[in-house]
């Protein structure tokens, strides 16, 4: 028998794992029609119960307890179904209790046994299921119904959830401990799960449903000066264009001001600088030589005000005088080349007793070196003389350079 | 030791100078001073130093925003509250008629509050779209609150919110973004009618709740 019921449950399982997108499918839209594309898989699905047709000519729906298995799986928000009937739960759990009792006293240790887990299983599945009807009221508090679009659906659903939470705690009402003790007797199994494990249950749930309950009331009251303020506004305006002669009574002509409107007068008014006082002259200047300008951010790009007219023109001439050093530079090339020796720069430097730092002279010999276009430089070579660094490897230090013609 | 002191007298100092400068000062606009209005010990120190010159905290909003208030009324404080008076009560009609505008616009449950954010540019787009919002922004902005004489609803929705920065109602936390946020003093109109509609037994929520009724039918 079991076996048998193993075998059913995971071959229901794997159904539902096989057609897992047409389950979610019908989840979210709510209905299936046979017609489409997955006639076949709609037909095996129905046929194993996990959908069904609420009514003749009704497109097939996903039954309840697979919707609740997701809804619960999934902390679906939409989910708004609380189970309050705590009353049937009760019953069960002493009926349980009876069976497993007489049981007890036939001495039928295998039907107390199976009695003793099913009970247990009851209990905590009950235990269970408020927890969870707890969280789905949270849930819903904490997005303030936010899967309802208006406020006055909002206001709806508040007092729905605050319907169940009434009902939920009459249900929890109904446990009496002095019944479920006596029920209990002596007996160590039954005491521990009806009294110790669901008066545990209970005392918290209790509590966390009137801090729910708390919530809901508080909700409602913001819903409500919402909905109050735009009926006020609403009111407002229709009171005004009924009574377009309408003024408001003078409210503070009484000896007994209002406190609302005992606004005081801005004592304190903008402060500005008054720049055409020439007497302020040295003051303002101190001021001004103070002022720091700290930008942490990228100044925006100044903006005319007026487009000013400019026309394209043709550009002076004008030129660049050049560098003596590097005119110097030059004549050196044309003495290597009248001479067609190897020169070498520092030399050239002390004979002709030219007036500039050496190691200007050297790097700017350098550079004319490497400034030259290609096909010139092709006709010098120039080579550093020097050593590398005593200490850094890869690092040449040049005393000299020499320049020859190719 | 001495520097948090000096951080609590730089921050009362602030606060006072808000204060009298007319300021409503809410969680939105000045989280700090609020905070510091919230605690009983700065609040006692702000209203001795209030006190001193004759001005006092008072609140509106269940607590949530402060301002500044005459402690003794002599005739001179009791004219400019009646100015004032009658600043607010000629503002009710345009700005109660641009709240409806922005909440039906919108098409949000909820009127403008506290901490509410605005799109300007996506409630522009709504109003170009439908010609009765058009029309009325345009009622709106033409009152003499907001004065604009423009034709254009661009315009128009631009000087209205200008406008309502400078009153007070709204903020606008980066100069760049076309967003604005409701601050506390909206909160206070809200009292004010409800005042105005108590006292004067106008029963305003019930008739528009028969009206939708009657809408509805």
């Amino acid at each position: 028998m079991s076996s048998n019921l193993h075998q059913a449950g995971v071959t229901l399982l794997k159904q539902l794992g096989r057609h897992a997108e047409l389950v979610m499918d019908v989840y979210l839209s709510g209905s299936v029609s046979e017609g489409g594309d997955n006639a076949a898989a709609i037909e095996k699905l129905r046929k194993a119960d996990i959908l069904w047709r609420p009514e003749p000519e009704q497109e097939l729906r996903l039954k309840r307890s697979v919707r609740a298995l997701l809804e619960e799986a999934l902390s679906d928000e939409r989910n708004r179904q609380i189970d309050a009937n705590v009353g049937s739960s009760l019953a069960t759990i002493k009926t349980l209790a009876d069976h497993y009792k007489e049981a007890r006293h036939a001495v039928d240790y295998s039907a107390s046994e199976a009695y003793l887990s099913d009970l247990s299983e009851h209990v905590y599945s009950f235990a269970e299921g408020l927890r969870y009807s707890i969280r789905v009221l949270w849930s819903r508090i904490n997005n303030e119904f936010g899967y309802v679009g208006t406020i006055n659906a909002k206001i709806r659903e508040n007092e729905l959830a605050q319907s169940q939470v009434t009902e939920l705690l009459n249900g929890l009402e109904m446990f009496q401990f002095s019944e479920l003790g006596e029920i209990a007797g002596d007996i160590r199994e039954l005491r521990k799960l009806l009294v110790t494990t669901l008066q545990e249950t209970l005392s918290d749930c209790t509590q966390e449903l009137s801090v729910v309950q708390g919530r809901l009331l508080e909700l409602l009251g913001r819903f409500r000066q919402i909905q109050g303020r735009t009926r006020l506004l609403k009111g407002w305006l229709l009171y005004t264009d009924q009574h377009p002669d309408y003024r408001v009574a003078d409210h503070v002509g009484h000896k007994q001001l209002p406190r609302l409107f005992n606004r005081a007068d801005a004592l304190l008014a903008p402060a500005a600088v008054d720049v055409n006082n020439s007497g302020y002259e040295t003051e303002l200047l101190g001021l001004v030589a103070q002022i720091k300008a700290i930008t942490r951010v990228g100044r925006d790009s100044e903006v005319r005000e007026h487009d000013v007219a400019f026309s394209l023109v043709q550009a002076e001439d004008f030129d660049i005088p050049d560098n003596p050093l590097k005119l110097a530079v030059e004549e050196y090339f044309c003495a290597v080349i009248d001479s067609g020796l190897r020169q070498s720069a520092l030399e050239y430097h002390q004979d002709k007793q030219l007036n500039w730092d050496e190691e200007s002279w050297l790097y700017q010999v350098i550079c004319g070196y490497e400034g030259l276009p290609e096909e010139h430089r092709r006709y010098f070579e120039l080579e550093p003389i020097g050593e590398p660094d005593p200490v850094y490897t890869g690092n040449f230090i040049i005393r000299d350079v020499e320049l020859w013609l190719a | 030791m001495s520097s948090t002191t000096q951080t609590v007298l730089v921050g009362q100092g602030a606060l006072i100078e808000s204060l009298l400068r007319g300021e409503f000062i809410c969680r939105t606009s000045n989280e700090e001073a609020w905070r510091a209005l919230k605690s009983p010990v700065t609040r006692d120190n702000v209203e001795q130093y209030l006190n001193q010159i004759n001005r006092t905290i008072a609140s509106a909003g269940e607590g949530e925003v402060f301002f500044c208030g005459y402690q003794q009324l002599g005739d001179d404080e009791r004219k400019v509250i009646s100015s004032q008076f009658k600043d607010i009560c000629n503002a009710l009609i345009p700005l109660v008629e641009w709240l409806v505008l922005v909440q039906e616009a919108s098409g949000q449950d909820a009127p403008l509050s506290e901490g509410a954010a605005v799109r300007v540019s996506e409630l522009q787009m709504r109003i170009e779209d439908t010609p009765a919002f058009r029309e009325q922004l345009g009622k709106i902005s033409h009152y003499r609150l907001f004065g604009s004489t423009s034709t254009q609803v661009d315009a128009q929705i631009k000087l209205v919110f200008k406008r309502l920065v400078e009153l007070g109602y709204l903020l606008r936390p980066n100069a760049e973004k076309q967003i604005y946020i409701a601050t506390g003093k909206l909160d206070y109109l809200y009292e004010v009618i409800r005042f105005i509609d108590e006292t004067e037994g106008l029963s305003l929520e019930a008739q528009a709740e028969t009206a939708t009724q009657r809408d509805l039918i």
